[in-house]
């Protein structure tokens, strides 16, 4: 469980993103978690409240694009049989060895904020 | 209202720490093995019967990430080894500013080393996303732990480029699907090595050392 920590570089990075803009308050954050990220989307939201609460972009929203990892055969490509959460041995098809791509995904996509004169409260 | 496009890894600043680590680690030529396991599959024990085997062929150091207690650098010590405790007050992980700082405060003796070895906090899950400068990451696995831990944990056991079982001497005694363990191994990790080990009677450390010793070497001779 270390969501706090991720929320509070991804909330140091949108502000920093935000200040060298000229902007205001932060409104949304889109960040991309990879399946094998190791970070729980919904722990991350509840994160990111507790980390912006009280200060002035409580109300900035976090979006969460989540990246399943892929299988993929040297043969047959990528395998589209596989649910998420699970892992397939060997490819469905041919009975060939079995390698993973992609996700380990843990980006900031981009930043949302309000421009300095929209920011007055 | 503007929206900016960032495309910035959150761990961002993490991996400039780290990358600052492993071109230290690089000049001194210091093999950096970061160990990852759950809480009790043997971690320090496992790192005792490594000093000793390895017996003096290689100047070893460690850094021992726990919440609480230094016990596990006091035990790595007590084998003739500079041993720095880090106590992360209840974080999960070890990061890679922790490192540099415990590196910092050891002034010289964790440096000039043949292997650092980096224990880090015990937990499957969030040591997983923070690299600390190593050369590879470790993760054990003991046969008290169940056979479906692989799927379950599957970051770390994708992202592990060795696996070791521990606790082999106790296979007879526990139901541990050995085949579904190595079957998940190879489907997570297909260019991975998996090792079988016991640090109570021995078994597999031969091969363990002579994986560190083989990749020792190519640290040294490499640049």
């Amino acid at each position: 469980m270390h969501e706090t920590g991720i929320a509070m570089e991804i909330y140091a990075i949108s502000r920093r993103t935000a200040d060298a803009n000229g902007g205001g308050r932060l409104s949304a954050v889109k960040v991309i978690v990879g399946e094998l990220s190791a970070i729980e989307p919904d722990l991350l939201a509840f994160a990111w409240e507790a980390v912006t609460a009280g200060g002035a972009d409580a109300a900035a929203r976090i979006d969460v694009e989540w990246r399943a990892a892929r299988q993929i055969c040297a043969g047959c490509g990528e395998i589209a049989e596989r649910a998420s959460g699970t892992w397939l041995r060997l490819c469905p098809r041919c009975g060939g060895a079995l390698r993973i791509e992609g996700g380990d995904e843990l980006d900031v996509r981009d930043v949302t904020f309000e421009d300095a004169g929209e920011s007055r409260s | 209202m503007t929206q900016i496009d960032v495309k910035q890894k959150v761990l961002a600043a993490n991996m400039e720490a780290a990358a600052g680590l492993r071109t230290g680690f690089a000049a001194s030529r210091t093999l950096v093995v970061n160990l990852i396991s759950s809480p009790g599959s043997g971690k320090t024990t496992f790192l005792e019967r490594t000093i000793a085997d390895l017996n003096g062929r290689l100047k070893l150091g460690a850094i021992e990430g726990d919440i609480a207690t230094d016990r596990d650098a006091e035990r790595l010590r007590r084998h003739g080894i500079p041993a720095r405790q880090i106590l992360t007050g209840g974080a999960c992980h070890l990061d890679a500013r922790q490192v540099r700082q415990a590196l910092e405060d050891e002034k010289g003796a964790l440096s000039g080393l043949d292997i650092l070895f980096i224990e880090n906090v015990g937990n499957l899950i969030c040591p997983t996303s923070y690299d600390l400068g190593e050369d590879f990451k470790v993760v054990l696995l003991s046969v008290t732990e169940g056979d479906d831990k692989p799927f379950k944990y599957p970051g770390i056991f994708s992202k592990a480029t060795v696996a070791v079982l521990t606790k082999m001497d106790l296979l007879p005694h526990v139901d541990f699907d050995l085949a579904a363990v190595r079957r998940q191994i190879a489907t997570l990790s297909p260019t991975g090595r998996l090792l079988e080990t016991s640090a109570k009677t021995g078994a597999g450390m031969e091969s363990w050392c002579a994986l560190l010793e083989g990749e020792h070497s190519k640290k040294r001779g490499g640049r």
